[in-house]
């Protein structure tokens, strides 16, 4: 029995794929113009996972970022490898919390925004236990 | 130059990674069944409790404090692990790292000049901080044993050395050895430290200076000789090789409470069984003997600790295998044999060896042809992997599992499972 190798449990990602990995059309008459053009399949883990070693998933518990498109139950993909700039959406743990939120810094005073008229902008205690745990990259939301 | 990096309280961190309400707080992780302890972090240090210390012996400390507990949750720090071993593969090259355990690796740095080093131990300590939230330490020597050394110092003096110590000139070389204690030179056992100090030689100083020829009678031959070599600076142990294929595969558990009946002893067997042939078939290996062991509880009422003997037992199986129906019938077979009636037991196991490659099974003339079970078994494994779990298992092993092993303290697979990620607001 032939299975294409993603289907299979072993299965490392497209990134480990050679090009004799790449499927053919196999055909058995007149050879496929096709394979002239075989690339190998999309792949999410390439096109959303940029630094595979620093990206965690969390899941969000709150609407604290619903104007941003990311709401209750939606999973955020997490690079700690990115350096956290203004306006970027950052996870960050605040006196024990993890809280998802925009981040911004402006003379050195740094902000949490949300991306909702319900809840308040934090400013951030010089004295609190901050510390941006990493920056959201994509948020996968089922419809 | 031979490096080595290493996580500190490296269970511990993986936990507080995720539970940032946790930092600054003492945490401990136990041990498989929730018996010892297995890492504390620096704030559980400071408090005094017990480096692999039964669990119950310190609980007074514990529940005073206020410790947060953990059982072990090897999914998340084999993740962890990965993470840390493949940053040190990014700055160095895959083939200039030896993962020597879950949290140690040891890195060839022949390729960067002496006076590099420091920065690119700084780099490399602040990318795994930075990416993974893992804080390591790394000292760099001649040789292994040396950095190892380095290591140790880089630990100990963390303010003044900012967990990197180098030892790049004869001078700190010899310093760092009239400060480490024999006890604490890598490879250097109980027995033989005993054995040093009796003799005069209390640092690895002394244990440089000795001869070869000494070192060889008294510690254990040629260990003894590349130790010593090792302290001068003259390599003579090398960068290994990944262990792909093991010799030997064993699973035991302890059991979640003592165990006294036949059946319950079978079903735990047979999963353990089970278990072991599944790792068979993953490094494409058959085993053509199978043992097993159970070990009974000590008798708490007798004045001395005592440790029920381990009984054990083997079966050279009539031909190589990595089936799991062939091993269960084997291992449970042989349970039933040994097994007492009114023991308890506290713990048991599988082992299997003398393994082979399973495309090169000697056929026996006696014994059908295996074709269609391993086509069984692949596609057992491909269900069970895909689905992250035992979804399909002999029945053999059980659906009560009044023998599980204790987890109370478990905290969720942040890194390998949907439904348990971390929970942002």
């Amino acid at each position: 029995m032939d299975t294409n190798p993603y289907f299979l449990p072993s299965y490392k990602g497209s990134k480990d794929f050679s090009q004799t990995d790449v499927p053919n059309a196999n055909a058995t008459g007149f050879c496929a113009a096709s394979d002239d053009f075989a690339e190998r399949g999309i792949d999410l883990n390439e096109q959303l996972i940029r630094n595979k070693p620093a990206t965690f998933f969390m899941r969000v518990h709150s609407n604290a970022m619903i104007g941003a498109g990311i709401h209750d139950g939606d999973v955020v993909i997490v690079d700690r490898s990115i350096k956290p700039t203004n306006g970027k959406v950052v996870i960050a743990a605040l006196n024990g919390e993890m809280l998802i939120r925009y981040y911004e810094i402006h003379n050195k005073k740094e902000r949490l925004l949300p991306a909702t008229r319900k809840l308040a902008p934090i400013e951030i205690d010089p004295f609190a236990q901050f510390e941006v745990w990493g920056v959201v990259t994509y948020v996968i939301h089922s419809v | 130059m031979k490096a080595i990096v290493d996580c500190n309280s490296f269970y511990c961190s993986c936990e507080q990674v995720f539970r940032p309400d946790l930092k600054g707080k003492p945490i401990v992780v136990l041990s498989n069944n929730d018996g010892c302890i297995i890492s504390r972090n620096p704030e559980a240090k400071r408090l005094g409790i017990g480096q692999a210390g039964p669990f119950f012996k310190e609980r007074p400390i514990i529940e005073e404090h206020n410790v947060t507990l953990f059982s072990s949750n090897y999914n998340l720090y084999g993740d962890m692990s990965r993470r840390v071993m493949e940053v040190l593969k990014l700055f160095v090259g895959e083939d200039n790292v030896e993962v020597y355990s879950v949290d140690e690796a040891f890195l060839d740095v022949d390729e960067f000049p002496l006076q590099q080093l420091h920065i690119l131990s700084e780099e490399i300590l602040h990318t795994i901080k930075q990416w993974t939230g893992i804080q390591t330490s790394i000292g760099i020597g001649p040789t292994k044993t040396l950095s190892k050394v380095a290591n140790r110092l880089a630990k100990k003096h963390h303010e003044i050395a900012n967990k990197i110590v180098i030892l790049d000139t004869q001078e700190k070389v010899i310093a760092a050895l009239q400060q480490t204690p024999v006890g604490d030179i890598w490879g250097i056992g109980r027995r033989y430290a005993d054995k040093l100090l009796t003799l005069g030689v209390e640092t690895a100083w002394d244990v440089r200076n000795l001869s070869e020829a000494w070192a060889r009678q008294h510690l254990g031959g040629v260990v003894g000789v590349r130790m010593v070599k090792e302290l001068r600076g003259e390599p003579a142990l090398f960068m290994q090789e990944a262990l792909t294929k093991k010799k030997m595969i064993a699973t035991s558990r302890m059991f979640g409470e003592a165990v006294t009946q036949l059946a319950d002893i079978k079903e735990a067997i047979a999963t353990y069984a089970g278990r072991t042939a599944e790792k068979l078939r993953r490094q494409k290996s058959a085993a053509s003997v199978a043992s097993i062991f159970l070990v009974p509880q000590e008798k708490i009422e007798s004045p001395h600790f005592q440790h029920g003997p381990t009984v054990s037992t083997y079966t050279i199986l009539p031909q190589p295998t990595s089936l799991t129906h062939e091993l269960i019938k084997a291992a449970v077979t042989m349970a039933v044999s040994i097994f007492q009636e009114g023991k308890k037991y506290k713990k048991a196991g599988v082992i299997v060896s003398g393994l082979v490659p399973d495309n090169a099974i000697q056929a026996n003339l006696f014994e059908e042809g295996k074709s269609i079970g391993r086509f069984l078994m692949d596609m057992v494994d491909n269900i069970n992997f895909s689905m992250r779990g035992d979804v399909v298992k002999f029945a053999a092993s059980g659906v009560t599992r009044n023998w599980k092993m204790r987890q109370q303290q478990l905290s969720p697979r942040y890194t390998m499972r949907w439904e348990e990620l971390c929970e942002v607001k």
